[in-house]
């Protein structure tokens, strides 16, 4: 019948073309983080009081293993060994990479990052969800905003007022229930 | 005498609520697409800043078996799985809910959760102490033999490719080396950077991994549409008829001691017991029965549940005996252990058995809410389930923002958080599980310190780590564990790909029996034809699909659209299936 659900094997639409490069990508970092494993592991000093084999040891054999499985990660992906993305519910594997909102969503985290110290946790916390949520396509904003603003004084309230979770307030330092 | 102990201090009605919070938190979480138990619990660790011990472990126990119940009601009513050791529960019980008997399907998930589960803590509560006797006289040769089973297992059995596993493991390996060494005092891997002196917290790992890695990865490819919900029909008291409870009561049983032996060895966790239970119920299925496996079977319901539930309580036996992790849970369990300086392991039951007994007691009594809770509740459940997924997600994003900065109080935290979710966004982009990365940062350290004390004693002869002969045992057992599961691997990807066969043909044909064609909701239910929406076969359950869509609470979108919605998402999983190596 519906010709677009009963013709798995034609639609090769979740291959993205740059996939199998950026895991190539991807299993030569690991190559590489066992490489700088091994390179920064002979700067570590052993005491001479040392009486087991020593601090070095266990960084290198973790190094060893990366560039191990890494170079069997590179040889299984040239043979056309690729990765089985994982699934989920939310997850629709049809369709193609949203970059931007990636992006966007990084973007709004890193920037959460510097809002913290000078104007507060509360602040910060409900930049990030107005941010995340309009990346992600909620709509109206004046909705965003105001979830947001309450998410970020309930958040503020229970773990610093009651928890006891040093979180700056902010604007709000002073009153004694939402910590500080 | 001690569980007796136990129960005195979880009974307590400030515990009481403690366990009341946790297993809603944990429901709800395990409800809910993109967040599962350990990523909670990892998110709540600031908890342990302003709890005393014994209420937060409650809290997070309460957590851990929440998500087992809630992860079924996703498995039954949405059509893709949320807790990876509930997608056999979706086979089945995902078509009985489009069959019109979700209800039927939830009441015998709960049930047999609360079985299977009762049934495994009370052998946990057994067989526990026992092991610790035991794990006490062993020395650091048989640990090391015990952690590189524990590593290797959950490395290449917890992911789909053996390979990027243990990648996954080596990195988490890797990042736990960096700063001090802690018998040497010596810097390892801090490139001259004071924010890496003291290592990179586990729990801003945890949390990156799990919660952003998961945001930016749903972000990037966000199902948008509104959220396709099987209603449930009828009051929660009638959803079992005498004939489910007679099929239902032996996969239970059968369910619960597959799942707890399973659970207590590091083999892949819960996914290998659900599975063993779903096969063996197959099995052991006759006649009539066996035709209606794939189609909407109880038994392939209740067993895999059970399994799941008694798989949880066995994963206990080696963190809280041993002090080793075999689940992404599990070691974040571990992980709040730490921060309250009680080490886990042998000494656990001598040094700390107030606590542990209080929290095996909390279980039982967290098992019989969840029980309570559960099957009134599910409207609710069902609500939650409904979230928009952009606040969804961007409340994820705003925990995890929160977990990071209290690990040190410092935006630096953030940065890195951001980093390493980036790292575990394309983790899951190609593949690579992330468990293993968290289960060897946790345990890397322990590792290496009981490695470095072997070789001490042995005087740096590594022959020592295998001529121990219980060592030399624990590794044959891993051999055995490895060929065996490579085994029920290669049985689980036949079975998929049968159970996807015949769901393709059904579709294909589209003139299966009644109660096939109800199960697929016929590819053209394009809402003229609402009729495919339960079977014939079921008077007990309405038939009409208006009528049961205004007592699930979806809204109101109409029933028709409903099953065509589940038809959809149905098709396309069959094809992610096929397309998979």
């Amino acid at each position: 019948m519906s010709t677009s659900i009963s013709s798995p094997a034609g639609s090769g639409t979740t291959a993205a073309p740059g996939r199998p490069i950026g895991e190539l990508i991807f299993a030569l970092m690991v190559i590489s983080i066992g490489v700088v494993g091994f390179v920064a592991g002979a700067s570590i000093q052993t005491p001479p009081s040392a009486s087991d084999i020593g601090p070095k040891a266990f960084p290198y054999l973790v190094s060893g293993m990366l560039v191990l499985v890494g170079t069997g990660l590179v040889i299984q992906l040239l043979r056309g060994g690729t990765g089985v993305p994982e699934e989920g519910e939310d997850v629709d594997p049809n369709i193609a990479t949203d970059w931007a909102t990636v992006g966007k969503l990084a973007g709004f985290v890193l920037l959460h990052s510097f809002l913290i110290v000078p104007l507060g946790w509360p602040i910060a916390a409900a930049v990030l969800f107005f941010g995340a949520a309009w990346s992600l396509g909620a709509r109206p904003w004046f909705r965003n905003l105001i979830t947001a603003i309450v998410l970020a004084l309930v958040l503020q309230f229970v773990f610093a007022g009651l928890l006891g979770v040093s979180l700056p307030a902010g604007f709000l330092e002073g009153f004694g229930v939402f910590g500080g | 005498m001690s569980l007796l102990e136990g129960f005195a201090v979880a009974a307590q009605p400030m515990y009481l609520l403690f366990a009341l919070g946790g297993v809603l938190v944990g429901t709800a979480v395990g409800v809910l697409p993109g967040i599962g138990p350990a990523m909670t619990v990892a998110l709540l660790m600031p908890l342990t800043y302003s709890l005393e011990p014994t209420a937060a472990i409650i809290v997070f126990a309460g957590i851990y078996y929440g998500g087992m119940y809630g992860g079924s009601t996703t498995s039954i009513l949405l059509n893709t799985p949320g807790e990876s050791s509930s997608i056999v529960t979706a086979l089945e019980g995902n078509k009985m809910a489009k069959a019109g008997r979700g209800a039927a399907a939830l009441a015998t998930a709960a049930v047999g959760s609360f079985i299977a589960g009762t049934i495994a803590t009370v052998l946990l509560s057994f067989v526990a102490p026992y092991v610790a006797a035991f794990a006490v006289q062993i020395g650091p040769v048989e640990y090391v033999a015990l952690m590189v089973v524990a590593f290797l297992t959950v490395g290449a059995l917890l992911g789909s490719s053996v390979l990027r596993g243990l990648a996954s493991l080596a990195l988490g390996l890797f990042i736990a080396t960096m700063g001090f060494d802690s018998l040497t005092a010596q810097q390892r891997y801090t490139f001259g950077s004071p924010f890496l002196a003291d290592g990179i917290d586990v729990v801003l790992v945890a949390v990156a991994l799990f919660a952003v890695g998961e945001a930016l990865y749903v972000a990037s490819r966000l199902r948008h549409g509104p959220i396709k919900v099987i209603p449930v029909t009828g009051g929660w008291t009638k959803w079992m008829r005498k004939e489910d409870w007679r099929r239902s009561w032996r996969p239970w049983l059968r369910g619960t001691f597959i799942g707890f032996p399973v659970g207590t060895i590091p083999a892949g966790g819960a996914d290998v017991a659900t599975f063993l239970s779903y096969a063996s119920e197959r099995k052991l299925a006759k006649g009539a029965r066996k035709k209606q496996f794939g189609k909407g079977a109880i038994e392939g319901v209740a067993g895999p549940e059970a399994a799941n539930n008694a798989a949880a309580a066995g994963v206990l036996v080696p963190l809280l005996t041993l002090g080793i992790p075999t689940t992404a849970t599990a070691a974040m369990l571990l992980v709040a252990f730490q921060r309250y300086q009680i080490p886990v392991g042998p000494q656990l039951f001598e040094n700390d058995s107030a606590l542990v007994w209080a929290l095996i007691a909390s279980l039982y009594v967290g098992n019989l809410m969840l029980l309570v809770l559960n099957l009134p509740l599910v409207g609710i459940w069902v609500k939650i389930l409904q979230i928009p997924r952009p606040y969804l997600y961007a409340g994820i994003l705003v925990f995890a923002a929160l977990g990071a900065f209290s690990v040190n109080f410092t935006p630096i935290d953030v940065i890195i958080l951001l980093i390493l979710g980036i790292l575990g966004f394309f983790m899951r982009r190609f593949g690579y599980p992330v468990a293993p990365m968290v289960v060897g940062l946790i345990l890397g350290p322990i590792f290496e310190n009981q490695l470095r004390r072997s070789l001490a004693i042995s005087q740096g002869d590594p022959v020592a780590l295998v001529s121990s002969p219980i060592a030399a045992v624990i590794y044959v057992v891993l051999i055995i564990i490895f060929v065996l599961s490579f085994w029920m691997r290669k049985r689980q990807s036949a079975l998929e790909a049968e159970t996807a066969a015949d769901l393709e043909d059904d579709v294909d044909d589209g003139t299966g029996t009644p109660r096939a064609s109800a199960a697929q909701g016929g590819p053209d239910a394009d809402g003229t034809s609402g009729t495919a929406s339960a079977a014939p076969g079921d008077p007990v359950e309405p038939a009409d699909p208006g009528a049961a869509a205004g007592v699930s609470g979806a809204e109101s979108t109409p029933g028709p659209d409903i099953v065509s919605g589940g038809a959809h998402s149905g098709a396309s999983s069959t094809k992610n299936r096929k397309e998979s190596p």
